[in-house]
């Protein structure tokens, strides 16, 4: 039952349905399932991972020198950009083509980076968050909350851009509109 | 409008960032509540973009593909600290009013994919203008939103109370600006398909006098 | 072409007669205020989807007059002395932006009068979930005063329900226009659901769910009390009449829609009984859009799998009787 609630909980701290962080991303990848799930999986990987190396910088990071946070973010994210691709050449060369799209578009963008910072400002409110679990389980929530967001919009994805749909609303503008009609329900949950 | 004029102030109007490229759109929604917070978003945006991409434009071209967008990011990441540092001397509400999306804004996808995709294939002055142009799209976007938004939600403009009927809450909520922003691309793009339409018109009609 | 157009129009025939009864129970309680209403709803929704259509380039036929219908759903579901600005607001979301903006009747994606609710519940809360006490008749332009909360937000909050039954059946306890008139909307469900105006599978479905998860975890001592007032306060029944089992929405398989309203009951009640969400299930018939657009998907894939399996049959029994009627005049 209270599986039910945590799933609440998930929707309502979604990344695409509270913070609108990655829909620009989520519209490009949503026109095929694989390419939908090879974005929103490479993010996970970037949120996860991301995550336990910003918890090693907010730990060293002193206030008087904040600002420079998102500069180290840059350098961690543009670090695990190298070495995930370099991985993908070393151990998946078969795919390395297809895999470097997604690495490429899911690397700099609002999704990663905004949950850098949802992180942080949510352990700066909360002591008990400061540790590298509670950083990762984040990032990994994090993650899951896109792939989620991204799956809603896929079992749509044929309608908003069917011609039934008028010119000046089919894709992105219907896209934006159905989002926003799921993200009020689950705003109305809270 | 020739073609060279359309595709350099295209930016405004014609192929806007945000209506018509998908581009930024996450504090348009989110922080496009009021007139207050768009005006911050707007300094932050123009200045960290403008100096990014003008910066950027000097990173060898030669460079592999992944390492020009972490340079870009990087540069784009140390501009966003002088441009804080003016906006706590200045401007310091509107770091409180953007909150995350401030730093945010250092890895729009303007500086880190259209730079390459557009800006570095044009003349140094071409590419200024056009970016200008694309800067100032957004700010007309952002001013619009903010205006409506917080006419509606708060019934107020730029904090000063105004007489409306009724207020809607839910505009000033996350998913009001999803549906807001979803709404004025549709009106955005069926504007644009009417124009485009009467433009044809124009040239057949040259077409006629001429032959005559 | 025809008979699937006629059989829209009866749908909306059925629905409106039986949304028109329970307006009338509405009128016998709050008055001429809730006709007004309604009629200032059903108006607007109407000249909304006539604009819309026009805009659309198509012609305004007797099938788009559902849009009536979604309008008329969403008064009842309001307060009789709702704010009309509000009411008309909510209804050009509803026709407007759940329906028109997406393709319309042809492409339904939401239950307009669903996604207009819960607008109207994040925007102007207050005003939505008070009421006044049946036979309490309010002036068209009257403020209305004494506004309680719903029998629902008590039963909700404090697990107590202060009414006969025969109350309860009649709809004499305060909560939204329509939604309380229990029998009427029984019979309404057992009408509808016999000329298949509504997905039997989805109503079924949503009610046993519900049922079901009030008996495993009672919200009041008595498992039969928790039964009893689970189905008929938080817009239960109404919702799953007239939202859940829209066949517009619902898979069209009794058995895919069985689930879908099952799963929509359970969680809506889990909803109730956690968190005192008033009127939970519209909210997550919202949210279950995605699903049941996945249920629909997968319906359409199966009956293309058939059809290119009966495709296939019938072109290899046609080469059977090809090659055996070569066979019979090789012989001869």
């Amino acid at each position: 039952m209270f599986l039910i609630n945590d799933l609440i909980a998930l929707l309502a701290a979604n990344l695409i349905l509270s913070q609108a962080l990655g829909t620009s991303t989520i519209f490009i990848a949503a026109g095929s399932r694989k390419n939908l799930i090879g974005t929103a999986c490479v993010i996970t990987v970037f949120t996860t991972i991301g995550a336990a190396a910003a918890y090693l910088i907010d730990l060293l990071i002193q206030p008087s020198i904040a600002d420079l946070r998102l500069l180290f973010y840059t350098i961690v994210i543009g670090i695990l950009y190298v070495a995930l691709l370099a991985s993908v050449y070393r151990f998946a060369n078969k795919w390395f083509e297809e895999l470097r799209r997604y690495i490429h578009v899911s690397a700099f963008n609002c999704a990663v980076m905004g949950t850098l910072f949802t992180i942080n400002s949510r352990a700066a409110m909360d002591g008990t968050m400061f540790d590298l679990g509670g950083y990762v389980s984040a990032g990994l929530e994090a993650g899951i909350g896109f792939i989620i967001a991204a799956l809603i919009l896929t079992a749509a994805y044929k309608r908003l851009n069917s011609s039934k749909v008028p010119a000046s609303f089919r894709g992105f503008p219907a896209m934006l509109v159905y989002l926003g009609i799921i993200s009020m329900a689950v705003y109305s949950l809270k | 409008m020739t073609d060279r004029k359309k595709s350099l102030l295209g930016g405004v109007l014609g192929d806007n960032i945000v209506l018509s490229g998908l581009m930024v759109i996450s504090p348009v929604i989110i922080c496009g509540d009021t007139l207050k917070n768009a005006e911050a978003l707007i300094y932050a945006f123009s200045a960290i973009t403008f100096l990014s991409v003008l910066i950027s434009s000097f990173v060898p071209k030669k460079l592999p593909y992944t390492a020009k967008v972490i340079i870009y990011a990087l540069i784009s990441a140390l501009v966003y600290i002088p441009v804080k540092l003016a906006a706590r001397e200045f401007y310091p509400e509107s770091i409180e009013r953007i909150g995350i999306y401030y730093p945010l804004l250092a890895v729009n996808s303007l500086i880190v994919f259209q730079t390459e995709a557009k800006f570095f294939r044009m003349k140094k002055g071409d590419m200024i203008i056009s970016l200008l142009s694309c800067i100032v799209g957004f700010d007309i976007v952002m001013l619009l939103t903010g205006f409506t938004r917080e006419l509606f939600a708060y019934g107020t403009i730029n904090s000063r109370i105004v007489d409306v009927n009724t207020l809607i809450g839910g505009l000033s909520q996350p998913f009001g600006g999803f549906i807001f922003l979803g709404l004025m691309c549709g009106a955005y793009r069926f504007i644009r398909g009417l124009v485009s339409r009467n433009s044809n018109n124009d040239v057949r009609s040259d077409a006629d006098v001429s032959d005559k | 072409m025809l008979k699937k157009a006629r059989k829209e129009r009866l749908v909306w025939l059925d629905i409106m007669i039986t949304l028109l009864t329970l307006e009338l129970m509405s009128y016998f309680y709050y008055g001429l205020r809730s006709v007004f209403l309604a009629g200032i709803c059903v108006l607007t929704g109407f000249a909304a989807e006539l604009v819309s259509v026009r805009l659309m380039k198509r012609k305004f036929t007797a099938d788009d007059l559902t849009c009536t219908s979604d309008a008329l759903i969403l008064a009842l579901m309001f307060p009789a002395v709702m704010d009309y600005h509000i009411s008309v607001i909510a209804v050009l979301f509803a026709i407007i932006v759940a329906k028109n903006l997406f393709g319309g009747r042809l492409n339904m994606i939401f239950s307009p009068a669903a996604a207009a609710y819960v607008f109207v519940l994040t925007s102007w809360e207050r005003q939505l979930l008070q009421y006044t006490e049946p036979h309490v008749k309010t002036g068209f332009f009257e403020t209305p005063d004494n506004l309680v909360k719903s029998a629902s937000y008590i039963f909700d909050h404090t697990g107590t329900f202060n009414h006969t039954d025969f109350e309860v059946l009649l709809g004499n306890f305060s909560g939204p226009a329509g939604a309380v008139s229990i029998l009427l909307l029984a019979v309404a469900a057992v009408v509808l659901m016999m000329r298949r105006s509504i997905s039997a599978g989805a109503f079924l479905g949503t009610v046993f769910g519900t049922g079901l998860f009030a008996v495993i975890t009672p919200m009041v001592s008595s498992r039969a009390d928790s039964l009893k007032y689970s189905l008929v306060t938080n817009m239960v029944l109404f919702s799953a009449v007239y939202i859940v089992s829209d066949v517009r929405i619902a898979p069209k398989r009794d058995y895919y829609a069985f689930f879908y309203g099952l799963f929509i009951g359970i969680i809506s009640y889990i909803l109730v009984l956690t968190g005192a969400k008033e009127n939970a299930i519209v909210i997550v018939s919202v949210l279950f859009t995605p699903i049941a657009l996945g249920f629909r998907h997968l319906e359409k894939q199966i009956d293309k799998a058939a059809q290119e399996h009966a495709l296939a049959e019938a072109a290899a029994g046609t080469l059977d009787v090809t090659a055996a009627g070569e066979e019979a005049v090789s012989d001869d």
